[in-house]
């Protein structure tokens, strides 16, 4: 049973496994088959990245995606807390908005941010990206915040309320700490969701403010087909979500449906 | 709690959680309701980027939607769509159910490989697109190798049109089994192992356990993790752009890909726009059929 496992892994993850070694490959030994088990890795198509264009929407992807969670989780924080203690009536209604705005097709946001960038000249760049980042950014904080303070109990709010420390001092002080793991995982999920993007990078940006995704899928169609340099821009973009997806494994299934399952 | 305060210390929770959600609320308002407000309002328009005319004329608000009904292209990428939502949702259920139900055991081996099974969900998904491309393209592809050296002539599959279809099918499954798989362990392991245990003393077999016990119990968990891959079937974006363009012909474009060309390849933004209101319609529909079926509007923890 257990190498039946092992052999499905391999198997499922071949195709990922390919296109990482096709990074180190030179040309001529990306299109010799069968493949060399040993080849002579080279770092070239690395190089060649690093002293493209290639770098500064790698940074753009970096800026863009951190100030979009930073953002998200300063609005969110606040409101997924006073959501869980505080019983509205709207619940239902905001929950469905919501897991609405999350489940849109991209278009439907594209075409009026895009019309809208046009005047207010936020085309091509980070501030026009941080903000329709947060259409999705923001509505996981808040789903992703809320179950954990569901789960801290109200006595220890109401402790330090009556030892005179004001509202806000509760939440700041006791509640905030408190909630640190699920905060520096919510963060991760915001990171990588913005970091992932590819739909609105295309069309909101064209060379200032382009994300490393677009900056990949340009290598294909202007420059040729430059496998070992498309495999090694693939690989770095890869690379932080795979570090961060397995520290946060645990949330990931709750980031992706809100909490339509529990545990 | 403090009695003698209370009616005053009820007021002032209530100011400052009213203070903690109205950040969020007017933002949500402002980066999501007034941009689907515009959109609805563009639906009503013909407008297209080349005669900014257009704009603002509602004169007739309802040609964009009479279209709808008489552009067959459309009708011909819905079509695609309901093919590629009922393949991918399939596959990746079954296959996601079998390989959960495999690695339901607790051996240090089984579980590192239950992370290493979810790479493909978490890659980017223009990572997954490319890594794809490197399959389907016959000069570099590993696949295309082994076919050639067992003397099999086999087209690329991106390119042909019975198979276009085909092979973003199988790109979607393979990104995407890991969630189906996730979320069935997740419930696997809720499962109540006593009802296990009684089964077993019954003289259960195995394939009895999983029929009568297993499967009813994951049911649920099996509807909602489809009604998830349903509404992101119909997001479907970077695999078609990056793998086959819609092609060859529109064999390969779905509904979100077709509007996404009216607006952007062709400049019909007000054509566009009540695709896309449609889309947003079902996606809509689809959300609060999620609401329902976990229940989530009266839980109450």
């Amino acid at each position: 049973m257990q190498s039946l496992a092992l052999v499905l892994v391999l198997l499922a993850l071949a195709p990922f496994l390919w296109l990482l070694l096709m990074s180190f490959k030179t040309n001529a030994e990306i299109f010799r088959f069968p493949p060399r088990l040993l080849f002579d890795a080279t770092l070239a198509n690395y190089a060649a990245l690093w002293t493209s264009e290639f770098r500064n929407s790698f940074v753009n992807s970096l800026v863009v995606s951190v100030a979009s969670t930073v953002l998200s989780l300063l609005i969110g924080v606040p409101a997924a807390y006073a959501l869980s203690r505080w019983t509205t009536r709207g619940g239902g209604a905001i929950t469905l908005w919501i897991l609405a705005s999350r489940m849109a097709p991209p278009i439907a946001f594209t075409i009026p941010y895009f019309l809208v960038y046009r005047h207010l000249e936020l085309l091509d760049t980070w501030t026009g990206l941080i903000v329709i980042y947060l259409t999705f950014n923001l509505s996981l904080v808040i789903w992703m915040m809320r179950p954990f303070y569901d789960q801290l109990p109200r006595s220890l709010e109401e402790a330090a309320w009556i030892d005179g420390a004001t509202m806000w001092q509760g939440f700041y002080r006791i509640i905030l700490p408190l909630s640190g793991p699920g905060l520096a995982a919510t963060a991760i999920l915001c990171f990588l969701f913005a970091w992932n993007d590819f739909f609105f990078a295309l069309i909101l940006t064209r060379t200032e403010a382009m994300t490393a995704p677009v900056a990949v899928v340009n290598f294909m169609n202007y420059e040729g087909w430059e496998w070992g340099r498309i495999a090694a821009g693939g690989t770095m973009i890869m690379l932080p979500v795979l570090v961060f997806s397995f520290v946060v494994r645990r949330y990931l299934v709750h980031g992706l449906t809100g909490g339509a399952l529990k545990g | 709690m403090i009695p003698e305060r209370s009616a005053s210390f009820a007021r002032q929770q209530h100011r400052f959680f009213a203070f903690c959600v109205a950040p969020s609320l007017a933002a949500l308002a402002l980066i999501t309701l007034l941009p689907a407000l515009y959109l609805l309002a563009t639906s009503f328009t013909q407008l297209s980027l080349t005669r900014p005319e257009t704009q603002w004329d509602f004169s007739q608000p309802l040609e964009s939607y009479r279209q709808l009904l008489s552009d067959s292209r459309l009708h011909n990428s819905v079509w695609v769509q309901v093919k590629l939502s009922f393949w991918t949702v399939l596959l990746q259920l079954l296959i996601g159910l079998l390989l959960a139900l495999l690695l339901n055991m607790r051996t240090r081996l089984i579980e590192a490989l239950r992370t290493v099974f979810l790479i493909p969900m978490v890659l980017p998904p223009i990572v997954v697109a490319i890594i794809w491309k490197v399959i389907y393209t016959p000069d570099i592809s590993p696949m295309h190798g082994i076919f050639r050296a067992l003397g099999w002539n086999v087209p690329a599959l991106i390119t042909d049109p019975d198979w276009a279809l085909t092979s973003i099918i199988i790109a979607d499954t393979w990104e995407w089994f890991p969630f189906t798989m996730l979320m069935v362990l997740a419930a696997l392991q809720m499962m109540p192992q006593e009802l296990l245990d009684a089964a077993k003393v019954d003289g259960a077999s195995p394939w009895q356990l999983t029929r009568h016990i297993t499967l009813p119990f994951i049911r649920g968990v099996l509807l909602v993790a489809g009604l998830f891959r349903l509404i992101d079937s119909i997001k479907a974006f970077p695999l078609i752009f990056i793998l086959t363009d819609g092609g060859p012909g529109s064999l390969t474009e779905v509904t979100n890909y077709y509007s996404y060309l009216q607006a952007f390849n062709f400049s019909y933004l007000g054509f566009s726009s009540a695709i896309t209101v449609a889309l947003l319609a079902a996606t809509i529909v689809l959300s609060w059929v999620i609401v329902r079926a976990v229940g989530w509007g009266t839980k109450i923890d």
